[in-house]
């Protein structure tokens, strides 16, 4: 434990500050695009060398890959197990323990979707040594389904039915029915080894799940609770990389201690939840330092529970937006680093909208609205209409302060036009419990990520039979219904065709902008921070985690 | 008969010994002037001062102190700090001063009880004691403050429920001593009841530990305040307490440290205030030095 | 002798049942659970939810759910996490290090200094030294344990840099230096009150001491003022600190709670408060029982030592 020289100094060079230049000037936006896999694939070592420590803010428990986890715990599973695709930065599904990437172009998918062929690679070993085949497939996809095993979700998998191991590297199954999301959801499957679990009485309690096995570019080493979780290079891997000897995962529960830590060097990359916003400015001051913005799947907005009174007029929805100030708070109160956005879809993914019409903030035109629908102040100047007073409360996460401060500042403004907000916030255990999930709120700020694994579906959160307060199942927390939304969801749900897709999805973005369910105040951008000399690395937004392919991260000589 | 009675005799109460006693702790008259000027700056300074409290102002924000007629600075929404200091001062010095009645009422009662009935009423209310003593009190904290909903008042009550055990056992010991005095044996003889005999004979003689107890208790009830709304669970924003400006504070440690240094030096302040003032109570009444 | 042990066994079980039953129902009543982290999981949806309350047996009956717990414990089962699915004596061994660490080096702060200032103000009574002992630990005892750590942090770390300000070491450097180096800040600052506390008992008990017959007779037969303070007075008044001792003994798990937040300790406090923010009720349970057990320990200790240096006191 005493290496003190595998972290490499960097040798902090001219072409260095002029290639960081060239990027700090092309903006997050398509910059790991920029140096593309050739550009940073160009000299790895020979052999893994080095290590990098990664700072994460939460800690990671949970390593069984198929069981109920956090953010934090995939960056380890992206580096000890593999799935049978991979999310590009780009939203593109490619090649990982599978050959080709199924599709009904390739017929890996029927014409109907409902029969799914896989082949896969015939070189990927686990890290006992014993061979990856499709055995092990097939008993992942049976674990998550199996009653008995405290799988985290379910959908998609439970529409699989009738696996058949063809030969060792090819399977097929058939789908109850057809449902495009579930290439994407592969991508976050992480395949267990059948050889270790199938011995266990109980999947639960295993010991694989303190100490994991998989085929992915680093093999579990040892996990000091309450501070780090060390992997080591698995010198047999299938796919590219490893080219570091040591990943360590270090968990520093503290925002600011996490980035000052990354400022003094003991952390060479800043994983979940990132540099936070006030330490931007600094932080890309700092030389022998990559800090950029990354733009996040996440979008902070206003969730209102439509069926309250207060929010059942879509005129009261709309002067609330209008009386929103985002700039200012966008501005002041996180330092200008997250984005405006019109919609709940990542700004960069195929699926986002851009053409939606921009929020104004103008008081005068919100108060207007407000006239004009009938509600007018009374004695204690809020404004009501048929016995309903203009007051409501909002509710978050207490002790998130950079929310108090927005909820606060919010307070302010809404009070102008005659709109009487309370603030009511709770611990995070009780806030996004039934609370929120039972929509018992009046109104809540929540960032929320609606994709998944950068599938533009979003049932779960828009459709009607979402709404858990009248029966459904999903987190349509807000009760939004509308029946055109509804149509359009299953529709797109069925529909592998990414173009098609696409027009779906932007017609969903245009209805949702025009009823406003929710208010959207930003959409995340990320602060990134790497040590400089730290190379292969790449963002991507499709993923919950920064460290979702360490297999080609090295040091630069 | 009575406590007062005891220690007044026949002078004038400002002359007793109890008076003299206190007013020749240095200490103690220095607690009461920092809370007498405390309270006093509370109640009149926001009048005084150009700010609302709740003024936002987020061109100002991040002023450091005695930035135009902000003198303590302001906050990360540009409110300006002397004025939330002082009404925090309003809302945690309310806060403590009724819990501390409260736990003050539930300890007495306990104690009382416990100490004049004994057997196994006393031995069940002094377990429950220990029991409630026997968890973190942050435990119950965070447990009170995520059931019930964070208002001034139901901190007040999480404060109180989590500090009435110290009261119920020096008032118990104090209870079970006199129990078997002649003063009480007389009672009983008389035919009065357990509860005359409880509240008007026994309690008046064990006030001196009972004010005692109740003063340190307001020194703990702030603490408690400080420290709940620090974690988040406690007094809700807009409405300022003193736990509530230090929340957050650390973020900004770098950036903005009389955030955090105003609002701790406040409660430091108050809090050795009344650990001062109860010190010399506990030289004045005579109460024995049980408790550190 | 034996009556006592009894009687304590008996009360300390009792004692265990209340704060097991409190516990668990106060934790249970909670709104939220431990299902509220994957609230905001775009991929869960209800019945995963549903799922998942169901296998780790939520959804029973709450007395049900005690028994259960209670009878697998009198078992000496103490449960998995509901986070990491480990044994919750495992979760629990594993941050028992850095509170130890922690609490120790403190308390060894603590007993040098606050034994040091308690004689001396005990022999030097109403000088200046005295006068400002009494007061500082009057102030120290009233500062915010996380605030002082808070300017501890801003004074030392920030401003001068010399020490760190959080993490018990540095990944990859495991020397005791190392780990030294950073014990520094957070034990000052937790033993703050502790010197507070220490000195004031060792003053009180130096003083108990200085009265008794022995030591005048001691002072009569012409030895020197240091030989009589050091043999006979500090001999007698440290037995009572062992009570003291005993009293503070649950702290290890609380004592340590804020500070370990303020600087990211790893240890059991820090547990505590995650587990608690987690609803993970095995875990949380588990450190309820711990610090009960501690309760009980700390009191059986400070009554023995009690009846060792007073021999008017008969255990029974």
């Amino acid at each position: 434990m005493t290496e003190r020289s595998t972290t490499k100094k960097s040798n902090y060079s001219r072409r260095d500050a002029l290639r960081l230049m060239a990027i700090g000037g092309a903006a997050g936006l398509f910059a790991p695009n920029l140096l593309g896999k050739p550009a940073f694939a160009q000299n790895p070592p020979a052999s893994p060398t080095g290590r990098v420590v990664v700072g994460l803010s939460q800690e990671p428990t949970v390593f069984n890959p198929l069981m109920p986890h956090i953010e934090a715990d995939e960056a380890v599973h992206f580096s000890v197990f593999d799935a049978l695709v991979r999310m590009d930065p780009k939203g593109v599904l490619q090649p990982n323990l599978v050959v080709e990437v199924p599709s009904q172009k390739n017929g890996g998918i029927s014409e109907d979707g409902l029969v799914w062929r896989i082949r896969l690679r015939d070189d990927v070993r686990w890290h006992d040594g014993k061979p990856f085949t499709a055995e092990d497939v097939k008993f992942t996809l049976e674990l998550i389904t199996n009653p008995k095993f405290r799988a985290w979700r379910t959908a998609g998998h439970s529409l699989v039915r009738d696996i058949k191991v063809v030969s060792p590297t090819e399977l097929t199954w058939r789908m109850e029915e057809a449902f495009a999301p579930y290439q994407s959801f592969l991508a976050e499957t992480f395949m267990v080894p059948k050889h270790i679990l199938e011995k266990e009485a109980d999947p639960n309690a295993a010991a694989f799940n303190q100490a994991p096995v998989g085929t992915g570019a680093f093999k579990w080493a040892q996990r000091v609770a309450g501070d780090h979780i060390e992997l080591v290079a698995n010198a047999d891997y299938a796919g590219e990389g490893p080219y570091l000897e040591r990943l360590v995962f270090k968990y520093i529960p503290d925002m600011t201690v996490l980035y000052t830590q990354f400022k003094s060097g003991d952390i060479d990359l800043v994983d979940q939840a990132f540099i936070t916003a006030d330490h931007y400015a600094e932080a890309s001051q700092l030389s022998d330092r990559m800090v950029k913005l990354e733009p996040g799947a996440s979008v902070e907005s206003i969730y209102l529970n439509l069926e309250k009174p207060q929010f059942k007029d879509p005129a009261v929805r709309q002067a609330l937006y209008a009386a929103m100030d985002r700039k200012s708070i966008l501005e002041a109160l996180y330092y200008g680093i997250h984005k405006p956005t019109e919609t709940f879809m990542p700004q960069n993914s195929y699926y986002y909208n851009p053409n939606l019409p921009a929020q104004e903030f103008n008081l005068e035109r919100a108060g207007q609205i407000l006239d004009e629908a009938g509600w007018v102040p009374g004695a204690d100047g809020i404004r009501a209409k048929d016995g309903v007073r203009l007051s409501f409360a909002n509710s978050t996460t207490s002790g998130n302060h950079l929310r108090e401060q927005t909820q606060q500042f919010l307070q302010q403004t809404f009070a102008e036009i005659g709109v009487e907000m309370t603030i009511s916030n709770l611990p995070a255990a009780v806030m996004w419990g039934d609370f929120w999930l039972k929509s018992q709120f009046e109104s809540a700020i929540s960032g929320v990520t609606n994709v998944i694994a950068g599938d533009p579906d979003v049932s779960n959160r828009l459709h009607t039979k979402a709404i858990v307060a009248k029966g459904g199942k999903g987190s349509n927390t807000g009760q939004y219904s509308n029946p055109e939304v509804d149509a359009l969801l299953e529709k797109g749900a069925r529909t592998f065709d990414r173009e098609q897709r696409r027009a779906i999805y932007l017609r969903v973005q245009e209805i949702v902008r025009q009823d406003l369910p929710f208010l959207p105040l930003f959409a995340y951008t990320n602060v990134f921070g790497r040590k400089q000399g730290l190379e292969g690395f790449e963002a991507n937004s499709n993923t919950r985690v920064a460290s979702w392919h360490a297999a080609e991260w090295h040091w630069k000589d | 008969m009575t406590a007062l009675a005891a220690n007044a005799g026949p002078t004038r109460w400002w002359r007793s010994r109890t008076v003299r006693r206190f007013t020749s702790h240095h200490l103690a008259l220095l607690g009461v002037a920092m809370i007498t000027f405390l309270t006093l700056a509370c109640v009149f300074g926001p009048h005084l001062l150009p700010y609302d409290s709740l003024y936002i102002d987020l061109r100002a924000r991040f002023s450091p102190p005695l930035t135009g007629y902000h003198y303590l600075g302001t906050d990360p929404l540009g409110r300006d700090v002397a004025a939330r200091l002082l009404m925090a001062g309003r809302t945690s010095l309310l806060v403590a001063f009724f819990a501390m009645l409260l736990s003050t009422l539930i300890g007495t009662l306990v104690g009382v009880i416990a100490g004049y009935r004994g057997g196994w009423i006393g031995a069940a209310l002094m377990r429950t004691v220990d029991g409630f003593l026997s968890f973190p009190s942050i435990f119950l904290l965070l447990a009170l403050a995520a059931a019930l909903k964070p208002s001034p008042a139901m901190v007040t009550v999480i404060v109180a429920v989590t500090s009435w055990m110290e009261v119920a056992r020096i008032v118990e010991a104090e209870v079970r001593s006199l129990r078997e005095r002649e003063f009480v044996l007389a009672g009983r003889m008389l035919g009065l009841s357990g509860a005359h005999i409880m509240f008007r004979e026994i309690l008046p003689n064990a006030m001196g530990p009972i004010i005692v107890a109740a003063t340190l208790t307001v020194a703990h009830a702030i603490l408690l305040e400080a420290y709940i709304s620090f974690l988040g669970y406690g007094i809700q924003p807009p409405l300022p307490s003193w736990g509530n400006m230090l929340e957050g504070a650390q973020q900004y440690l770098d950036s903005a440290p009389w955030l955090a240094i105003i609002p701790g030096a406040a409660i430091t302040m108050a809090v050795t205030s009344f650990n001062f003032i109860g010190d010399g109570l506990r030289d004045a009444l005579d109460v024995r030095d049980d408790h550190v | 002798m034996r009556g006592f042990l009894l009687n304590r066994l008996s009360q300390s079980l009792i004692l265990l049942l209340i704060v097991s039953v409190i516990g668990f129902f106060v934790l249970n009543l909670l709104p939220g659970g431990p299902l509220a982290q994957f609230g905001l999981d775009p991929s869960m949806t209800q019945d995963d939810l549903d799922r998942l309350k169901e296998q780790l047996g939520l959804n029973r009956p709450l007395l049900m759910q005690y028994l259960d717990w209670a009878w697998r414990l009198l078992q000496g089962d103490w449960g998995h996490s509901f986070r990491d699915g480990a044994p919750v004596l495992a979760v629990i061994g594993r941050h028992v290090f850095a509170t130890l660490l922690l609490m120790g080096s403190s308390t060894a702060i603590a007993i040098a200094i606050g034994t040091w200032i308690g004689i001396r103000g005990a022999t030097h009574r109403y000088s200046l030294f005295d006068y400002m002992a009494t007061v500082g630990a009057m102030v120290a005892l009233s500062i915010p344990t996380f605030w002082f750590g808070l300017v501890g942090i801003y004074i030392f770390s920030l401003q001068l840099g010399w020490l760190p300000a959080g993490n018990m070491y540095t990944i990859g450097d495991g020397s005791v230096l190392n780990y030294l180096h950073h014990l520094i800040l957070p034990s000052i600052v937790l033993s703050l009150v502790h010197v507070a506390i220490w000195s004031r008992y060792m003053r009180s008990a130096t003083l108990d001491a200085i009265s008794q017959d022995f030591v005048k007779t001691a002072r009569a037969k012409g030895l020197s003022e240091r030989r009589v303070i050091m043999k006979h007075v500090v001999g007698n008044a440290l037995l009572p600190m062992i009570t003291l001792a005993g009293v503070q003994l649950p702290s290890i798990l609380t004592g340590a709670l804020v500070t370990e937040t303020v600087f990211t300790w790893p240890g059991m406090g820090r547990l505590f408060l995650d587990s608690l923010g987690y609803s993970d009720y095995p875990v949380v349970m588990g450190l309820l029982m711990f610090s009960a057990i501690l309760v009980i320990l700390g009191n059986l200790i400070a009554d023995i030592a009690v009846a060792l240096v007073d021999p008017r006191i008969r255990l029974g």
